[in-house]
């Protein structure tokens, strides 16, 4: 069983229903990254574990134990915010305190544990300070050493790196699990950036339209989304996804795509013949100069050069738009655009999902 | 950007300063003439030489009035004090129902909150007289007429919804999260208000007290009803110098001067609370 | 369409003196017919007061702005003929969101059919065509943005000025629009300048990025140049995602060569590197000079995880992204930020080498951050690319 358990929780504010149906089991010591589009609940979540809010219906286990009849102060949950919400009137020494104080122990003990975790989280210089003299990584720090202090048993995080620069950002990202781990609570993380889940994530959990559509570790959901919706949530740029209707052919599964004739590398299983979308990762599409056969030639519109890698925006003979990436250095070949390239498609890797329903549909074993 | 640098460095402090005259001139006469007899005041043209005396706060203090037509009894000093109490008393008793109050109207949505809300207000739109009549008609047979308890229970008209709608804003202004910080951190509910809440709702708090204390103070109808000699404040006792003899300026002028004081003294003392006020609001980055 | 330049313009805040808040200092920059450039910066950097002192919303302290040419200091904003999103969106909300892109064009007496037309094909391409006979409170802030951004760009100006124009659209939307966008702004060859924090959206949409902070331009360049070439600490830690690796390091001589000492934030020494001497790099020491002590940038891209590198460390995060994996590195007590195409097995805690080739290393004064070596190129002072 486990440690952590949300059970068909359910939760209305007056007529909207933000969560439907929400259940999730997580592991002592497991850290899973709640992710979905803004909107979508993940904070109200939170507040349910953590006792804000009462669910609607539905329960929430700790250990084992239901908690949904306990405040907030009696569920031994630590929470950090996205807003951070320190206490403005109290030096950062007194926020990191307060969990401790409020169970009741000694001062010298409340002191040896603020510093401990202060130096952990390399704030211990600032201690004295009011909040708004911090700077947004102190106070985002000193957010977190209050919830981890009491080491609780379970730890929700609220977005904690939203508000913070890019610098910070990804230093915390290296740092974060590694501290985590030390505290060994069990850890649900919200983020709405699909990189942060699947980089601190063991597993991913997407809610999406009031419910966990799939819970998963994060290379298995950018590999295989359950549904079409997950393709698209997942990927910078988003995934190509085209209408097609497959039908079977000896070698495979073949479609009419960009003004080809494309052939699938897998069974036609029971997709032959279904109304289907298929989904091409921008990084399964290769683009170069020199035609080459089972290059499709296509319109090389702009070139929008990314962080690391570089987009292009591709048109092909049927007009429809495609995104490509590749790495910088390729991608300085290209120019301004607005010339001819060909395309391969990686098509072992493209992912069919029914077009009514959006499910997944996996190539057949 | 030449017309921008005249209009600041010229025209600008000579209009505020013109401003500043209009609206202190009174208040600046009123002192110079508390500081002056009846017959310095009233001649004509008025100058603004004259031999200062002290005789008019010497007789407020006293509390005899020296008229032309013999010595008076001025409780002037006692209503001084009654004006304390009765303020003081009134503002405390409204901090003390208006801050839950207004914390339970920012944070709780729950039925006909926002009617009860407005109709708090709504006390502020009657006129007093309306209400005064028959409300006299009450306090007598409870008894509670000529008595400070019953003057205060009157004054919560003028000082509660002030208290209520401007703590009310300032309770919203706080995030709630750093409250649910707090309570998941383990302290419940009445230690969050206390610890967290209020304190930071306390320029708001400071600023209402403040405004509705002055309110208390220069109210004047309903003490004129419904309170005798023996617990008047100073607004009503300043009518005992309109006297069979004629008008006492310079005691009315030196009457005003000691009545400001009080509230001048915690306005002072209150701004640094509220200036403090503003540089608090940082929850975010 | 038409040519850009700002000559030295300044915005001072209240008054001229000592006092005057210097929002945008000095500022020069000559933008080509149907170029398409980004303002980037963090927030108060001056960015947004130069693009409405472009637009004619904000007074010119002082400098000139020219536009085809022509002085247009003085001239109202309405008299410049430039097209302006707005950060805002500033939609008119009784119009619907049709009349709303359509609006400029019918003031300037287009016949129906062509109207009709072009809002067509702009909202097409900014993909809010259901939208068109909707009011703007009824559609949500990333559709509203959209709409304004359609409705600068339906217009015909002689330059297009774009206020965060993408910082609210739907992720799943950005990506292609940014890539439509540019499609339509080259095509059209509409000069552009947009402003944003983003640095995303600068790379992508810009042909060459002017970072600025506290209202001082720190380099005006093409975004390949701005990673490959910062010519300041600042420039160098702003762009790029990750961030670059910078850490503080000490140069020793030994013979020939150079030994670069990176160290860690307590100042202890984490890992070094000889980089070419006097033979080979002449170049190179002459720039360092004296130099005992200078900034190590390392873009984050070009180190090279695998078996054959110099510097040995261990693994303490390996985070696959989809496309790209992001590799935590411990080296002697720093940590570095290395990035690989593709999945890489490197679990946690196991031992790696990397190799840091010489173009991914820049060298910065440690006190004034200026660039002094990007690789073995000598860094040219100034904020404008060659």
């Amino acid at each position: 069983m486990s440690y952590l358990s949300i059970e068909q929780v359910r939760k209305s504010f007056g007529k909207t229903t933000v969560l439907e149906d929400v259940s999730l089991g997580v592991e002592r010591g497991e850290m899973v990254a709640i992710f979905g589009p803004s909107g979508t609940g993940k904070t109200v979540l939170l507040r349910l574990i953590s006792g804000v809010f009462g669910p609607d219906a539905g329960d929430v286990l700790i250990g084992g134990h239901s908690v949904i009849a306990r405040g907030p102060e009696e569920r031994d949950v630590g929470m950090a915010f996205q807003n951070f919400a320190l206490y403005p009137h109290l030096p950062a020494f007194e926020n990191i305190a307060s969990p401790l104080r409020a169970r009741g122990l000694a001062g010298a003990e409340i002191e040896r544990r603020v510093r401990a975790t202060a130096e952990l989280l390399k704030i211990d210089h600032v201690l004295h300070h009011l909040p708004r003299e911090l700077s947004n990584g102190q106070k985002q720090r000193t957010a977190l050493g209050r919830a981890l202090v009491r080491e609780p048993k379970v730890l929700l995080l609220d977005d904690p790196l939203r508000n913070v620069d890019a610098k910070l950002r990804y230093e915390m990202r290296v740092e974060l699990p590694r501290l985590l781990k030390r505290f060994e609570s069990t850890v649900l993380y919200v983020t709405q950036d699909y990189k942060e889940a699947m980089a601190l994530g063991e597993r991913v959990a997407v809610l999406n339209q009031g419910r966990f559509q799939q819970v998963d570790r994060p290379a298995a959901i950018y590999t295989r989304p359950g549904r079409v919706e997950i393709a698209r949530l997942f990927g910078d740029p988003t995934i190509n996804l085209y209408p097609c209707r497959p039908a079977a052919e000896a070698d495979g599964l073949a479609i009419e795509l960009f003004g080809s004739r494309l052939v699938l590398p897998r069974a036609a299983g029971e997709t032959a013949g279904r109304p289907c979308l298929i989904g091409l990762r921008p990084e399964d599409v290769q683009i170069q100069l020199e035609p080459a056969p089972g290059a499709i030639p296509v319109e090389l519109d702009a070139v929008t050069p990314l962080n690391v890698r570089t987009v292009l925006f591709l048109r092909a003979a049927d007009r429809s738009e495609i995104l490509a990436t590749c790495s910088e250095s390729v991608g300085a070949r290209f120019g301004r655009g607005h010339r001819q390239v060909f395309m391969r498609l990686d098509l072992a890797k493209a992912l069919l999902f029914d077009q009514a329903s959006g499910q997944h549909l996996p190539a057949a074993a | 950007m030449t017309e921008a640098t005249l209009w600041s460095r010229l025209l600008r402090p000579v209009l505020l300063t013109l401003v500043a005259l209009f609206f202190l001139f009174p208040i600046f006469w009123v002192f110079l003439m508390s500081f002056q007899t009846n017959e310095q005041i009233l001649r004509i043209p008025p100058s603004l030489f004259f031999s200062p005396t002290l005789d008019n706060y010497w007789g407020l203090v006293s509390g005899k009035l020296v008229t032309a037509a013999g010595t008076l009894e001025l409780p002037f000093m006692r209503n001084l004090w009654n004006s304390v109490v009765l303020s003081t008393g009134a503002v405390l008793l409204s901090l003390l129902l208006g801050v839950p109050a207004a914390y339970a109207f920012a944070r709780f949505k729950f039925r006909l909150g926002e009617d009860i809300a407005f109709t708090l207000l709504s006390f502020r739109f009657a006129p007093p007289l309306l209400v005064l009549l028959p409300l006299n008609l009450y306090f007598q047979t409870l008894g509670l007429n000529d008595t400070y308890i019953g003057l205060i229970w009157v004054y919560q008209l003028i000082t509660l919804p002030l208290i209520l709608w401007i703590v009310r804003g300032y309770f919203e202004d706080i995030s709630p999260d750093v409250e649910h910080a707090y309570r998941v951190d383990g302290h419940g509910w009445l230690k969050t208000f206390l610890k967290i809440s209020i304190p930071l709702a306390r320029p708001g708090i400071a600023a209402a007290a403040l405004l509705s204390f002055i309110f208390a103070w220069n109210n004047f109808v309903f003490a004129l009803i419904l309170g005798s000699s023996s617990i008047q404040p100073v607004t009503v006792g300043a009518l005992a110098f309109v006297t069979a003899s004629g008008i006492q300026y310079g005691q009315i002028a030196a009457a005003v001067v000691l009545s400001i004081l009080p509230t001048l003294t915690l306005a002072l003392y209150a701004q640094r609370y509220l200036v403090e006020g503003l540089s608090l609001g940082a929850v975010k980055g | 369409m038409a040519a850009l330049e700002l000559d030295r313009v300044s915005k001072i805040y209240g008054s001229r003196g000592q006092h005057g808040l210097r929002a945008v200092d000095a500022v020069s920059m000559a933008i080509k017919d149907g170029e398409i450039i980004g303002l980037l910066g963090s927030s108060g950097c001056g960015k947004t007061s130069t693009l409405r002192m472009i637009a004619g919303f904000e007074s010119v302290t002082e400098g000139e702005i020219r536009l085809g040419g022509k002085v247009v200091n003085q001239l109202p904003p309405a008299r410049r003929n430039v097209a302006m999103a707005f950060e805002g969106y500033a939609l008119y909300p009784p119009l619907t969101v049709r009349d709303n892109i359509a609006f400029s064009l019918l003031r300037d007496k287009r016949s129906k059919a062509e109207v009709e037309t072009k809002v067509q094909e702009i909202a097409e391409l900014l993909a809010i065509t259901d939208l068109l006979g909707r009011y703007p409170p009824t559609i949500s802030g990333g559709q509203a943005q959209r709409t304004s951004l359609a409705r600068a760009l339906v217009r015909q100006a002689d330059l297009y000025l774009l206020d965060e124009p993408m910082s609210q659209l739907e992720p799943q939307l950005r990506a292609i629009l940014r890539a439509r966008i540019k499609d339509f702004l080259i095509q059209r060859r509409m000069t552009t300048v947009f402003v944003t924090h983003d640095q995303t959206e600068a790379l992508a949409l810009a042909d060459r990025i002017a970072v600025m902070e506290a209202g001082v331009l720190q380099q005006f360049a093409t975004p390949q140049a701005l990673k490959d070439r910062p010519a300041n600490l600042f420039v160098a830690s702003f762009i790029g995602e990750p961030p670059m690796n910078i850490f503080a390091a000490r140069i020793a001589r030994e013979g020939g060569s150079l030994r670069l000492t990176a160290l860690t934030e307590d100042g202890a020494d984490a890992f070094s590197l000889s980089l070419p001497g006097a033979e080979t790099g002449g170049q190179l020491a002459t720039t360092l000079g004296g130099r005992s002590t200078v900034r190590l940038g390392i873009r984050p891209h070009l180190v090279e995880v695998g078996a054959s590198g110099e510097l040995a460390g261990t693994v303490i995060s390996n985070q696959w992204l989809g496309d790209q994996t992001h590799i935590g590195v411990e080296l002697g007590g720093a940590t570095l930020i290395a990035v690989a195409d593709g999945a890489l097995a490197a679990p946690v805690q196991s031992a790696v080498r990397l190799a840091l080739p010489i173009e991914a290393l820049h060298l910065f004064d440690a006190d004034t951050g200026v660039a002094l070596m990007h690789g073995l190129e000598v860094a040219t002072p100034g904020v404008q690319a060659a």
